[in-house]
């Protein structure tokens, strides 16, 4: 032993105790604290590992349906955009008719554009279709009537184009509006429920996430009651034994977490393929929807605080049997 | 100073564990509590950690009366209390210098100075090779080592040990007992419960002898034989 060091256990009077160091004490208990569990964590990776990448699966679940959703509310507004409400004039319209009626719809704020077909384009697109052109030869005049396709502006929502659509049946000389928007306001009410389904399954996996911290720190507290018995017999209080599986928790949440939004990532990467390629289709005008930063960010930190939560519910009452 | 007056101690199911036991420790001093198996050595170390509780008869120690120190002053209580089992109680998964760091831990002591104290208190106990080591790679008499460096690296003012020396061989039994000596020496207030009357001789120090929890001869250090 060196001259500095010598004896100081038995040589220094008993007055010579450490000053008392509140705030820097509780530190250094609250790093010890986190550290102690977590090198107790990595002792055994496969337990460890296990519970987390369960808590992860759990919290990916929410995730991905939230992802997916997002994805078809989006498909959904894109292939909104592409549907024109076709107007079918009455027979005996004419060009200069329709034309005006044109014109006026193109002055409506909830109109993109006004397209015309005339009844000889509408018969040269039919005689295009497999089929059709025998039929067509057989004709003595041309059945079709003129006919509008009406494209809304891109942010109209459903209502809005439900609105045009009844004011297009009321003009006068239409004969027949079909809207194909109807699907989107199916969807969009689907969309709801699907929307509600991911908020109970998160709030449901939530509970799985806090039982299953809780039941692993039981499982911990349980095994390691001859310790605690040790630490309270030299002067550990009840908030230094509990801590370090309050952070076991958080650590478990805050893994779990990580592990969860990179799920989700990956998810994320496996559906951009398919979905660039299907936007392709639709003129670039469908892209893939991605989970928002604050949300991959917001997870860890959740689950850190659920994790905490499960392990001081079943650390209270535990560690008063342990003890 | 330890005090016990007119202490008794019963056990739920009605074993008398002891009875109207008084007697002092002063400040400093080093005393034996020896009786045969069951005589109330270890009630009246637990009464004094406060692991039990008297039914009759008040405690205190250095003035102050235990039985005022409610279920939150406890830990307080313990962390001036050094405690040395036969068991050793060490946490197996652990090394022996994270054992012997633990109560400097408990009582918030700084990391740099809680290093140095723990190398003082293993060098001490003739350990200090073996910090990074797991107990369970040492021989009982290097465990029990261990547990008396945990006992007294936090410089408790009394140290209390129950049959410390119960499994171990008579000469590493002297060599432990020199310890306990050593730290009365510099002041600390050592009570040992023992039934090992040759040790307890050759030590020289008081004994207080029990007998079915009731205190029968309480020996002078300088009338010991």
């Amino acid at each position: 032993m060196s001259a500095q060091q010598e004896a100081p256990i038995v040589a220094e009077p008993r007055v010579e105790r450490s000053r008392p160091r509140p705030v820097a004490s509780w530190r250094d208990h609250h790093a010890w604290s986190a550290g102690a569990s977590l090198r107790r964590l990595m002792s055994r990776p496969v337990g460890t590992l296990l519970t987390v990448a369960v808590m992860a699966l759990a919290l990916a679940l929410p995730l991905t349906f939230y992802l997916l959703l997002g994805n078809v509310q989006k498909m959904g507004q894109a292939l909104g955009q592409n549907q024109a409400v076709s107007v079918f004039m009455q027979p005996g319209q004419t060009g200069p008719a329709v034309e005006m009626m044109a014109t006026k719809l193109r002055e409506r704020a909830d109109v993109a554009s006004v397209a015309i077909k005339s009844p000889q384009q509408g018969m040269d697109e039919l005689a295009r279709m497999q089929g059709f052109s025998g039929a067509l030869n057989t004709l003595d005049s041309n059945p079709l009537p003129y006919a509008l396709e009406v494209l809304p502006k891109p942010e109209a929502s459903a209502d809005d184009v439900a609105r045009l659509v009844t004011d297009l049946r009321a003009l006068q000389g239409v004969d027949l509006v079909q809207d194909s928007g109807t699907w989107r306001q199916r969807l969009d009410a689907l969309l709801g429920v699907g929307n509600r389904v991911v908020l109970i399954l998160a709030a449901l996996l939530a509970l799985a996430v806090l039982l299953v911290v809780g039941n692993t720190v039981r499982v911990d507290i349980a095994s390691r009651s001859e310790e605690i018995g040790v630490l309270m017999l030299i002067g550990a209080s009840g908030a230094f034994v509990r801590r370090p599986y309050l952070y076991a928790g958080i650590w478990y949440g805050l893994f779990s977490g990580l592990l969860a939004a990179g799920m989700a990532l990956l998810i994320e990467m496996a559906l951009a393929e398919p979905v660039t390629r299907l936007g392709h289709v639709y003129e670039g005008k469908l892209q893939i929807g991605m989970l928002p930063l604050w949300l991959l960010g917001a997870v860890p930190l959740a689950a850190a605080v659920l994790g905490w939560l499960g392990a001081r519910l079943v650390s209270a009452w535990q560690l008063r049997k342990a003890a | 100073m330890i005090r016990f007056d007119q202490v008794s101690k019963r056990y739920e199911g009605g074993h008398e564990a002891l009875s109207q036991l008084s007697f002092q420790v002063a400040p400093g001093e080093m005393a034996f509590v020896t009786g045969h198996s069951g005589a109330g050595k270890s009630t009246l170390l637990k009464l004094l950690g406060l692991i039990e509780r008297p039914s009759h008869g008040s405690i205190s120690l250095d003035g102050q009366s235990l039985a005022k120190i409610g279920r939150g002053g406890i830990p307080k209580l313990r962390r001036r209390i050094g405690m040395v089992f036969q068991d050793h109680r060490l946490l197996m998964d652990r090394t022996v210098f994270a054992n012997v760091e633990l109560p400097l831990v408990i009582g918030g002591v700084a990391p740099a100075e809680r290093g140095r104290r723990v190398r003082a208190a293993l060098e001490k106990v003739g350990l200090l090779a073996y910090e990074r080591q797991l107990p369970a790679t040492l021989s009982t008499g290097e465990q029990q080592r261990v547990g008396i460096a945990r006992a007294i690296v936090a410089k408790p003012t009394l140290l209390i040990a129950d049959e410390p020396t119960g499994n171990l061989d008579p000469q590493l039994a002297v060599e432990i007992m020199g310890l306990f000596a050593e730290f009365q020496q510099v002041g600390t207030t050592v009570l040992v419960a023992s039934h090992d009357l040759p040790l307890i001789k050759r030590m020289r120090k008081r004994v207080v002898v029990l007998d079915h929890g009731r205190l029968v001869a309480d020996i002078a250090a300088e009338e010991v034989l």
